[in-house]
């Protein structure tokens, strides 16, 4: 039997938006094996995003359990899941959201800085991933100077810095063009051939099909589990 | 939408960043104006002691320039610290400029409805600001009245006024700025998540790598954002200038005031003379602390003689140091013109001065036997000067034009002034000549006062002696430092009142570090939270955030502290007495000061982490 990376039980999240309730999810299960390639799809509110913020400890459930690489993430404080965050999870937002005061390099070292890595092995590090996204020429350029699909890119060497075994993507060609969707499906195509387990949230056609499995969410709901 | 319904609808939509901006400004504008009209009454409450007729011209004119320059930095401090946050609020609206800018909205629509906006949060903050100002200084007031001071509750409109009026006009011009630059910038690159207006893109100098991480992020962060650092370290400098002026100014004129008189009145000073002479110079010396009605005395009265043979029997006693005998008495002096050359047309001369007349103690010395050290500007008598004369600061200050060119006329006399002390005797309206020249004049020769300078380790022997050697005849012994304790007393009082101005100041700057932490960490809200979900920790955060704030102190505060020190020795105090335990002292104070501007942005810090990832990185 596979290894269970994810695992989510009755799951749900609450959102309180002035007098208003609103469920994002409503109590979902879901399972995640090892070297998975999942992806998520669904109108926009479905609770997409909320489900990749709870599996990566950004956000914790009103109610169930999340459980990632056997933590039960709600049952932890800041400091532990910063840590796991760390080790653990590589995140890719749709909005890239670089840090706009440190350059492409920096961007990806910052990671590896966090973990604590050796001062010499970083900037290699940094480079190698660069040059993995084709982005070694820019290596020294804000985020402001690089293009959406570059800063994408960068995005994703960052989200592989640490080498962790969890990607989890939101719409990553969600702002992109379709010519440059292309260059991040052929990134999520090495990841996928490095049997990284990777969770994606996404309408682009390309990546569903690169898929081995997809969701289609709505309502806070799987569908078609 | 009208200009008006636009700018009220976004800033109560944005009740967080409104918020803040409005209590920044609000807190600067009421720093500013309470530190103004408070100064400016405790400058009164000097000045009001100086006319009241105590406290020399010289010493209310250094406690006046203190005020004086502490006002003028606030004013210079709120005008920069309101300037700076209405800067950092409106850059952060370049985004939303660049909507409208897409939207089809003109350049000139744009303006109208920021300016509208900018002008709702100033005259808004403007006015809670004045409310709180006058709130604080009257409970202040009241507050020292409590203490045993007391202070007048009167309130100058005019300060008030002119404080509101500057801290409009400064920040609307000041807040225009960023918005007209913003709405310079192309809509493309407006709407960029990653565009921020101040933010460089140059890599500058490469950050060693041997930095620790905190350290290496939080000076990316500060050099990257260069604009805004700069207006911080800018703002801080201004404030820690004002501190530094108050506080180090504050204490070192202290010490050095306490300084002049002890010189003027000498230490371990013993005097000798007729019960009647002695009591009336002591009155006469305590016209510095308290106001006295005194009856004329005939001070060439025969009684009040001292003998050569009396003064050469007391020098003789073991411990006596020096012995300086005078002869003193009240008189009118009159205002000499003096005559110099023209500066603008060197073959004319004009005339220096009026013919102004008043009464002023006259002291007849002899120079080489003086035991006082005053504080002079120009020069001190010397042993061959015969028609030569230096006087008392208020002398100089109500009689004089330019004392230094001119000449004093004692009875009929004249004498060419040397010098100008600064005295506290007969309130500085005092006049010192060659002793020959005025016994000649008046025709009496002798003394009827005698100082004695006597060595403090043996002085109730040295008393003793003196008292047995003075038993038959009709004089008194006085010892001066008790009197001259009375002098520093009086001072530290003033001081201390003078003193609330540093704690105030200290109190603002702290605000005023905090409001900028608070509204430039709001603008950084989103990035923390990128580097949380990227798996920073919050206590990772928040040293990001304290060092962040250490560095900017520590540039501004080498800045300010030179500035304030440079201000202080330059224009506040002439031949500043610095002592060991003042400079530790000011070091203490200052360090302290460093220390709570750096702590104060453990809140904005803690306030950060506090909130979720999630609403950190989607906050706008």
């Amino acid at each position: 039997m596979k290894e269970k990376v994810v695992l989510t039980l009755s799951l749900c999240k609450q959102y309180q938006i002035g007098d208003l309730a609103v469920e994002a999810l409503k109590n979902l299960d879901l399972e995640v094996e090892k070297g998975e390639f999942v992806s998520i799809h669904g109108p926009s509110g479905a609770g997409k995003t909320t489900l990749l913020n709870l599996i990566g400890g950004l956000d914790k459930p009103t109610s169930g359990k999340v459980v990632v690489f056997g933590h039960d993430l709600g049952t932890y404080d800041e400091d532990f899941l910063a840590t796991f965050r760390c080790a653990y999870v590589g995140f890719v937002f749709q909005s890239y959201n670089l840090i706009s005061t440190l350059t492409a390099i920096e961007n990806v070292a910052f990671v590896v800085e966090l973990a604590g890595w050796l001062r010499e092995r970083i900037e290699e590090r940094s480079e190698n991933l660069l040059k993995l996204v084709g982005l070694e020429h820019r290596a020294n350029h804000f985020p402001a100077q690089l293009s959406g699909g570059e800063q994408q890119r960068v995005a994703f060497a960052r989200a592989l810095a640490n080498d962790p075994p969890l990607i989890l993507a939101d719409e990553p060609t969600g702002n992109l063009d379709v010519e440059t969707g292309l260059e991040i499906v052929r990134i999520l195509e090495k990841m996928k051939a490095e049997r990284k387990t990777v969770i994606v949230a996404t309408h682009d056609g390309r990546i569903l099909e690169l898929a081995n499995r997809t969701l289609r969410l709505l309502d806070g709901r799987i569908m078609n589990k | 939408m009208s200009e008006i319904a636009f700018p009220i609808k976004d800033l109560t939509r944005r009740k967080f960043q409104t918020g803040l901006t409005i209590l920044g400004l609000t807190i600067c504008m009421s720093a500013t104006l309470f530190l103004v009209i408070f100064g400016s009454n405790l400058g009164f409450e000097i000045a009001f002691l100086s006319l009241g007729g105590r406290l020399t011209s010289g010493f209310f004119n250094i406690f006046s320039r203190f005020i004086l320059v502490v006002g003028l930095l606030n004013i210079l401090a709120g005008a920069f610290i309101t300037s700076f946050l209405v800067y950092l609020t409106m850059s952060e609206r370049v985004r939303d400029i660049g909507v409208m800018k897409a939207a089809g909205c003109l350049s000139g629509s744009i303006l109208g409805y920021f300016i509208t906006e900018l002008s709702i949060l100033i005259f808004l903050s403007c006015i809670a600001g004045t409310i709180f100002g006058i709130g604080a200084y009257y409970l202040s007031i009241n507050l020292l009245n409590v203490l045993g001071f007391s202070v007048s509750q009167v309130l100058s409109l005019w300060a008030v006024v002119l404080i509101f009026l500057v801290l409009i006009l400064v920040s609307h011009i000041f807040g225009a700025l960023p918005i007209i630059k913003a709405a310079k910038v192309k809509p493309a690159e407006a709407l960029s998540p990653l565009y921020s207006l101040g933010t460089t893109f140059e890599l500058g100098r490469a950050v060693p790598s041997k930095l620790g991480f905190t350290l290496k992020v939080a000076y990316r962060n500060l050099v990257r954002r260069k604009s805004a650092t700069r207006q911080a370290i800018i703002c801080l400098a201004v404030v820690l200038t004002l501190t530094t002026v108050t506080i180090a100014g504050g204490m070192i004129a202290n010490q050095t005031t306490t300084n002049y008189v002890e010189r003027a009145i000498g230490r371990d000073i013993v005097l000798v003379g007729h019960p009647n002479l002695t009591e009336r110079y002591v009155n006469v010396l305590s016209q510095f602390f308290e106001d006295k009605e005194m009856e004329s005395i005939d001070y060439l009265d025969p009684r009040y003689n001292i003998s050569e043979s009396l003064v050469s029997e007391l020098s003789n006693i073991s411990g006596v140091l020096k012995a300086d005998p005078r002869l003193v008495l009240e008189t009118t002096v009159y205002e000499v013109q003096g005559v110099i050359i023209d500066p603008e047309e060197p073959n004319q001369y004009i005339l220096v001065g009026d013919d102004r007349f008043g009464e002023a103690l006259v002291v007849g010395v002899q120079p080489e036997r003086v035991v006082n050290e005053w504080l002079i500007f120009g020069r001190v008598l010397n042993e061959t000067d015969v028609y030569s004369a230096v006087i008392g600061d208020s002398l100089a200050l109500e009689m004089f034009s330019d004392p230094q060119k001119q000449a004093i006329s004692v009875s009929e006399e004249n004498f060419e002034i040397a010098g100008v002390c600064l005295d506290t005797l007969n309130n500085g309206k005092v006049v010192y000549i060659p002793l020959k020249a005025l016994s000649t004049e008046l025709g009496q020769p002798g003394y009827n006062l005698l100082f004695l300078k006597i060595n403090s380790s043996e002085s109730s022997q040295v008393l003793a002696e003196i008292e047995k050697e003075l038993s038959g005849k009709n004089l008194k012994v006085v010892e001066l430092n008790e009197i001259l304790g009375k002098h520093v007393n009086f001072l530290n009082h003033i001081w201390s009142f003078v003193m609330f101005l540093p704690l105030f100041s200290l109190a603002t700057a702290t605000l005023c570090l905090l409001s900028y932490l608070m509204l430039s960490i709001a603008g950084q809200q989103r990035e923390f939270g990128i580097m949380r979900a990227l798996g920073a920790k919050p206590r990772s955060i928040m040293k990001i955030i304290f060092t962040q704030a250490l560095l900017i102190t520590l540039i501004s505060g080498a800045i300010g502290i030179s500035v304030g020190l440079f201000v202080t020795f330059v224009f506040l105090i002439p031949e500043p007495v610095i002592s060991q335990n003042t400079i530790l002292s000011v070091a203490g104070w200052l360090l302290l000061t460093l220390g709570i501007l750096c702590l104060s942005s453990l809140y904005p810090a803690m306030k950060t982490v506090k909130k979720s990832v999630v609403s950190a990185i989607y906050s706008v």
